[in-house]
């Protein structure tokens, strides 16, 4: 506690020296009109702002401006296209400006962690994009805007399921263990988890962060990346109302549906297997060709869906205060049976001048969403640990054999599918499954914030915010006694129940002085802050079996309560920061920057509570020197270079302690006695991964500002890596947790903008984006040579070698004749026709599972690079995007074969299977063995036959859109039609639907180390839409 | 300026407040930590109760994965398996039954795993319990007893499955001291035998100890046992004449009634493992992997009494051997209390039958794992007389165990007949007890009983449940070991193997 008080010092005498050197200001109203140096149109929506500080305002539809600031401030006035103008006020209350298009219209307002910066100043690598570039693309996520938009920010939508949230990587950052998500920052306050819950509406503009010295302002939590949300607030001149709304269709394509067996080919499948083992054919499978075309289970699941969404926003704003209002609703089906997505939203943004250098703002946005939705995603197995529920359905329908009716003649359901004493499982209908039960969210949160701020001297600001995120989940599974959703397990069953209310508050208070001066050719900005922030969450489930009638579903119903399934847990985190900055320029074109930020969390050990975050980095205008300066082909040319230190503290709350587990209870007699032991390590010297980056960046603007080009090269090595150090279970542990090994990654990103077309009534504008992505493992933890994640159908994790690595055997065909067996390498189990491996360890035989087996390397699940294409055209009145994004080079391990290529004939499987091998003279393809022995090793050994390339280009979305010629002084103002595609074309040579697919057999986002496995999910539909904005 | 005292006075306000000693300082409220652990009798109660709970794993895990059952039963000529060619994923328990067994086999991995948990909450408790005050000082030797028999049973339960193994005394605190270098067998049995007395000095007899819990009786027992795998055989006749005096064991009139629910911790159980009926976690369900499967769930409902049963089409393990139901004379009453069979399709396949008792739920039962009983202890110490050539004095007690099987007493046998009588009733009295597999390993028998064992299946494997067209992989029955490998998950990391 000592150092922490001693550093607070400096800070608390600082707010002193700032208050007490106080001096009252004059401040004045300037007002005026902003016009198109060219045309003398005014031009609304000019930025104005007083330099040095946040105080702005914009024009409005007439180009008139006004603001309240001391009479000797400067004023920036600056448009998207036009060169930036700062004017002196010099007393003045009225001042007309001229905006000409120009090369310096770089010096666009760029958010930035803890304030804003002036484009051409940004030293770190930070890409903005505004609401106005996503404002077309009609989807519920903000994510899914930002696909194929970001430079070096992998999204994959991995689930097509309504309300998921997306994964986003940052610069291919990954750990181990402590999670690879960026942190989200909304108006400035980073919030827990991710921004699914958050109408895509009320955002104004987003800012990636990506290397350190943008970064490192929020220290321990920055290594993966920062993405900065604000949202929409009043603006002057722009007071009224506007409603948007659209409603789409969605669709499974067909392209990209497993192709299965129908009933004939799957009878005949069947009825051959018997032939080929000898034996009689089973009644069910002597006459295949009575099935015809069968039940295709995988698409009496899926359906066409619709969804709307409704938006009102009311925008307000005078000389005292600004308001701004965002109502949202949207409404999904999903393409799934009895699967549906809602969401209320609504934020309130207002700002009050209280006086001309006090500002008081005040926000709350609560949401409220519900969504329904079967367990749908990973293996057919598949059972959520935590709650137990079965998943897998969508897999578990696609296995369902083809012979069997989902419906009956009648239009009931049977409630089961299977034939006893042929089958090999009980199967449960899981169509009727999928429609009875119930899986339901309802999540509320609210985001609150509320901050004033102080402006004693001109240059100098103090500000003071409370933020708080609050958030409620209920969950509410029924699994009725009239079906199973258990793989093997025949309805009736036992209707079972699960309850989870999941309570978090968040509150973060933050305190912040800002100090920024011009003397002469010399500009300064100083940032000081101290941050208090907490965390407490509860979580509790309650699970229940045994409901006497299905209709009747609460707790007292429930004849039984499962212990073992249900529990409370507290958790809880604490954070406390300092943090400083220091921006430098000289003419604005040399740049430095300096930033320090120490963070204390709860999470770290005893030993080691404390870490520094610096950062630095340096940017030269050379185009702004004299050998460059009446260039025709270069208008603007930046080079940046930072360096600097951030970390990931996502270690987990009680990860330092020993813990006493108290549910280790024993029975004597007939009595249960409590039982607790130690069964964790403790490690107090456990503290937050460490990543230390490098970025090298270049900005160029050509041949007039047509053409834009920025690159950046990062190199990134993450140490001392959460790392749950398996030991020998010899000790009675299973794990060490310790900061251990490290990582590396490094890329190269280019950006390029090019307007092809830019004259009055039709403008072209291309933005092409591509990065290369690599990461290598230097070390992982002392005597650890190798990680294996994803269980029998695995990744490895070796030193120099990219993270999670597919490791298995190489798939060689199949023994076709009793030659080619008796002169090849193979398992105890082979027999002519059945499957063959590559010896790559060179004994003479092959194995798999032990230590030194034939396993290796058969695939990497990171693409070499990744690609955005967006296309903007505007003609008159009418408005066209397409937006491309891409993925190249990257293998995905469709591990769900091991359901759909079973040979032993317990499921449907892929109608590829008829190519089998069956005798010597009838091999078939090569790539199935026999179905009559050793067909394990075909399906259970994890092989190269399992891997496909994953590359893929995806027109994510194509829309058209005309806005009506409208007089802006009419009641209706503005307003736009527009149809839409979303997910328009996926060009794959991947066979699945969603080559972004990556899953655990849970069903659950995969981990850093296993990434890339296709357990099978629920599809991403094509959505076609129709919508419009209209402005009052 | 009162405006400016106003702002100021927020900042420091929040400054202050958030800077209480303790604003850093979150140990968890959901579970206990070490720090708070471990400081009175209570805590010590609580952590010998959890130093018994991993018992339950593993005696009772079925499946593919198996528990003791797949070790100490499997491998032997008692039980086989029912060969299913729908249900393939059976590859580790086939290994064992088949003799080509690898180290990454689950069931060796958890006999292995779960014996060192034990032994780490009992090393827990040992290394802590003389510091603590008690306020009872009786319980404190209870504690230590039932922690130093605990920790001999598991390793006892090592060195006769895998040999030379790691010696954990002391809990390990780091990552640096989890791993040990594999002590011989010899040092291991040493110290089994340490443990094993001290147990036996600290335990409370049978009628001073409450129910299911170790006590004198069941150290004395493992003493027994240690010693005749030692073949220190009057070190086994000293320890068993003790507890067969002692007053505490009797046989019960009815071999039936030894499984039968109500009779838990009976006269005749000297350790078992603790079971509950329900759906709490404690329940048993090891019969369940041995139903004959594929069945229906009519077939499954015959045998297992529950109405509510589901089908079965896994395939079934430690299904008994035609050798085995060959084993019992005539007229033996135990042999329809232990097999029975079940008729699929015209054919008949046995099962094991003695655990089956009423229960509600499937796969809940209630039935406990006998460890130790009074009629091993008879057969025992008849062993360990006419081991030291008194096949004579040794008759009684192998009678007493015929007598109660209906069978008639046997007299005037050599040594090495008795010898032979002594260890067929073991065979039969103690059937799907995981005593065959270690017996044919101490009277260096394993070799040659089961490749014979192998020979037969090979050459008929119809006999043996494969169903026609199928038979045992070739690489079968090649070389019979004795130990079994060392879970290569663990020497993947303790450098010394």
């Amino acid at each position: 506690m000592r150092t922490k008080k001693t550093l607070m010092l400096p800070f608390l005498l600082l707010l002193f020296f700032c208050i007490i050197t106080t001096q009252a200001q004059q401040n004045i109203t300037i007002s005026g009109t902003i016009t198109d140096a060219e045309s003398g149109e005014p031009l609304p929506g000019v930025t104005v702002i007083v330099q040095g500080t946040t105080n702005g305002t914009s024009a409005d539809f007439d180009g008139n401006y006004s603001i309240s600031t001391s009479s000797n401030a400067t004023l920036v006035f600056s448009y998207v296209g036009y060169g930036t103008q700062n004017i002196s006020i010099n007393g003045r209350t009225q001042i007309n400006v001229n905006l000409s298009v120009d090369s310096q219209q770089l010096d666009e307002v760029v958010i930035v962690g803890y304030g804003t910066q002036t484009s051409r100043k940004v030293t770190g690598s930070v890409q903005q994009i505004d609401s106005e570039e996503l404002a077309d693309i009609p989807v519920p996520q903000v994510t899914q805007k930002l696909q194929g938009r970001l430079v070096g920010v992998q999204i994959n939508q991995t689930t097509g399921k309504p309300g998921e949230g997306m994964q986003v990587r940052v610069r291919g950052q990954a750990s181990i263990l402590a999670g690879s998500d960026p942190l989200y920052v909304v108006d400035g306050f980073p919030i827990v988890g991710d921004i699914s819950t958050i109408n895509p509406d009320e955002i104004e503009s987003i800012s990636v962060l990506k290397d350190a010295a943008s970064t490192s302002l929020y220290g321990s939590r920055a290594a993966n990346g920062v993405v900065l949300i604000t949202t929409k607030s009043g603006k002057s001149g722009q007071a009224g109302l506007s409603f948007s709304y659209y409603a789409g269709i969605q669709a499974v394509p067909q392209k990209g549906r497993p192709d299965m067996m129908n009933g004939t080919e799957f009878a005949q499948f069947r009825k051959e297997s018997f032939e080929d083992l000898g034996q009689p054919v089973p009644e069910p499978f002597q006459n295949p060709e009575q099935y015809g075309e069968g039940y295709n289970w995988y698409d009496a699941m899926l359906r066409n869906a619709p969804m709307q969404s409704y938006n009102l926003n009311w925008n307000s704003s005078t000389e005292k205060s600004s308001v701004a209002i965002v109502a949202g609703f949207f409404n999904q089906e999903g393409v799934m049976i009895n699967s549906d997505f809602k969401r209320y939203s609504l934020r309130a943004n207002s700002n009050f001048k209280l006086s001309d250098n006090l500002n008081l703002g005040i926000s709350v946005a609560p949401s409220y969403s519900i969504d329904n939705i079967p367990s749908s995603d990973g293996a057919f197995y598949a059972t959520n640990v935590d709650a137990a529920i079965p998943g897998g359905l969508i897999t578990n329908a696609l296995q369902t054999w083809p012979i069997l009716p989902f419906k009956n003649n009648d239009g009931t359901y049977p409630l089961s599918a299977w034939i006893p004493g042929i089958s090999a499982f009980p199967t449960p209908n899981w169509v009727y499954a999928a429609q009875e039960i119930t899986n339901e969210t309802k999540e509320t949160r609210v985001l609150g914030n509320l901050f004033i701020e102080y402006q004693p001297i001109d240059g100098l600001r103090l500000k003071s915010t409370l933020n708080g995120d609050m958030g409620n989940t209920s969950f509410f599974n029924f699994s009725p006694s009239n079906v199973s959703t258990t793989f093997a397990a025949l309805p009736p069953t036992i209707a079972t129940s699960i309850r989870r209310e999941s309570k978090y508050v968040s509150w973060l208070n933050e305190n912040t002085v800002n100090y920024s001066k011009s003397f002469g050719d010399h500009s300064i900005a100083v940032l000081g802050g101290i941050s208090f922030q907490k965390f407490n969450a509860d979580n509790s489930q309650i699970y229940l079996s045994n409901f006497p009638d299905d209709r009747i579903r609460t707790i007292q119903s429930a004849l039984n309560i499962d212990r073992t399934r249900s529990f409370n847990n507290i958790n809880e985190w604490s954070l406390t920061s300092f943090f400083s900055r220091l921006n430098y320029d000289y003419k604005g074109k040399y740049l430095f920057s300096a930033s320090l930020r120490r963070d204390g969390s709860s999470r770290f050990g005893s030993n080691n509570r404390w870490g520094n975050f610096p950062s630095a980095s340096v940017g030269w205008v050379f185009s702004d020197e004299s050998f460059l300066e009446d260039s025709k082909f270069m208008s603007f040319g930046k080079i940046r270079a930072s360096y600097g230190i951030i970390g990931n503290n996502n270690i987990g709350n009680y990860t330092q302690y020993a813990l006493v587990d108290n549910s280790l209870n024993a029975v004597f007699g007939n009595s249960i006695a409590s039982g607790a032991a130690i069964t964790t390590f403790g490690n107090s010297n456990l503290g937050w991964e460490r990543t230390k980056q490098m970025d090298i960046g270049l900005d160029l603007r050509l041949f007039n500002d047509r053409v834009e080009f920025i690159y950046d090269y990062y190199k990134k090595n993450t140490t001392d890596l959460l790392f749950n150090v398996s030991v020998p279970q010899e000790s009675g542990f299973e794990d060490f947790n310790d900061n251990v090994g490290e990582l590396e990654f490094w890329g190269h990103e280019f950006a390029l903008i090019s307007r092809n077309v830019a004259n009055d009534n039709f403008t072209w504008t291309s933005n092409f984006n591509i990065a290369f992505n690599r990461n290598k493992v230097v070390s992982l933890a002392e005597g650890v040579d190798r990680i294996f994640s994803g269980g029998a159908y695995g990744s490895i994790t070796r030193p120099g070698e990219p993270l999670g690595q597919f490791w298995g055997l190489i798939h060689d065909g199949v023994y076709d004749n009793q030659q080619e067996f008796d002169s090849s390498p193979k398992a105890v189990e082979s027999e002519v026709g059945t499957i063959k491996f590559v010896d790559t360890n060179g004994d003479g035989v092959i194995t798999n599972g032990t230590e030194n087996d034939d396993r290796t390397v058969i695939g990497n699940p990171f693409p070499d690079y990744i690609f955005g294409l967006t296309n903007d055209f505007r003609y008159k009145n009418w408005d066209a995007s397409i937006v491309i994004s891409g993925s190249i080079g990257n293998d995905i391990a469709v591990t769900n074969d091991q359901g759909t290529t079973n040979l032993d004939g317990p499921f449907n499987v892929l109608r590829e299977i008829e190519d089998r091998w069956r005798s010597p003279e009838n091999p078939g393809s090569g790539r199935y063995g026999k179905t009559t022995s050793a067909t394990f090793m075909e399906r259970d050994w994890f092989s190269s036959r399992f891997i496909e390339d994953g590359s893929y280009l995806t027109v994510k979305n194509i829309t058209l859109g005309y806005s009506l010629p409208l007089n802006k002084k009419s009641f209706l103002k503005a307003a736009r039609l527009y149809g839409s595609v979303q997910q328009a074309f996926v060009f794959t040579g991947y066979r699945g639907a969603n080559p972004e697919i990556s899953t655990t057999t849970q069903g659950e986002q995969a981990t850093a180390l296993a990434l890339g496995f296709d357990w099978g999910a629920y599809p991403v539909p094509r959505t076609f839409t129709f919508g419009f904005n209209l402005t009052f | 300026m009162k405006r400016i005292n106003i702002i100021l006075a927020v900042f420091t306000i929040f400054t202050f407040l958030s800077c209480e000693e303790d604003f850093l300082e979150i140990p968890p409220e959901d579970s206990l930590s070490q720090t708070i652990f471990f400081q009175k009798q209570g805590d010590f109660e609580q952590a010998i109760n959890a130093t018994y709970a991993p018992l339950r794993d593993l005696y009772n895990i079925g499946g593919n994965n198996q528990g003791a059952w797949g070790m100490g039963e499997l491998p032997s000529d008692n039980t086989y398996y029912r060969y299913n060619p729908s249900y393939r994923a059976v590859q580790a328990g086939e290994s064992i039954a088949d003799f080509y067994v690898n180290d990454g086999n689950a069931t060796i991995e958890n006999k292995y795993t779960i014996n060192y948990l034990i032994i780490a909450r009992a090393n827990q408790i040992l290394d802590l319990i003389d510091d603590v005050e008690f306020e009872d000082d009786s319980m404190r030797d209870n504690i230590k007893g039932q922690a130093y028999f605990l920790r001999a049973l598991s390793y006892f339960d090592l060195v006769q499955y895998f040999g030379s193994v790691p010696l954990h005394l002391v809990p390990a605190t780091s990552r640096n001291d989890a791993a040990l270098p594999l002590s011989t067998s010899e040092e291991i049995l040493a110290q089994i035998l340490n443990d094993a007395n001290d147990a036996v000095s600290f335990l409370p007899t049978k009628s001073n100890q409450e129910a299911g819990r170790a006590t004198r009786g069941s150290a004395q027992m493992l003493l027994a046992n240690v010693n005749l795998v030692q073949e220190n055989w009057s070190g086994a006749e000293s320890v068993l004449s003790d507890l067969l005096t002692s007053g505490e064991y009797d046989l019960l009139g009815n071999y039936a009634n030894v499984f039968d629910l109500n009779n838990k911790n009976s006269v005749e159980s000297i350790f078992e493992v603790q079971f509950l009926e329900g759906t709490d976690g404690f329940a048993s369900s090891f019969m369940y992997s041995w139903l004959p499967m594929p069945l229906t769930a009519e077939q499954v409902a015959t045998i297992s009494g529950v109405t509510n049963s589901q089908a079965s089409n896994n395939q079934g393990f430690n299904i008994p051997t035609p050798d085995v139901i060959e084993s019992y004379e005539d007229n033996d009453l135990r042999k329809t209390v232990s097999i029975d069979s079940i008729d699929l399709d015209g054919r008949y396949y046995p099962y094991i039958n003695k655990f089956w008792q009423p229960h509600s739920n499937p796969g809940l039962t209630g039935a406990n794992w006998p460890v130790y009983r009074f009629s091993e202890a008879l057969l025992f110490y008849a062993e360990a007389i006419n081991e030291q050539g008194r096949p004579g004095d040794a008759e009684p007690y192998l009678n007493q165990v015929r007598n109660r099987a209906g069978l008639a007493p046997l007299n005037g046998l050599s040594q090495e007949n008795m010898r032979q009588a002594i260890m067929n009733e073991r065979r039969v009295e103690l059937a799907f007890e995981n005593k065959r597999w270690p017996d044919l390993v101490r009277t260096g028998m394993a070799q040659s009983v089961m490749s014979d064992f192998g020979t037969r299946v090979k050459a008929n494997p119809q006999d043996y449940y494969f169903p026609d067209g199928f038979a045992p992989p070739a690489a079968a029955f090649g070389t019979i070991y004795e130990v079994f490998p060392l879970p290569a998950s663990e020497a993947l990391l303790n450098p010394n193997f």
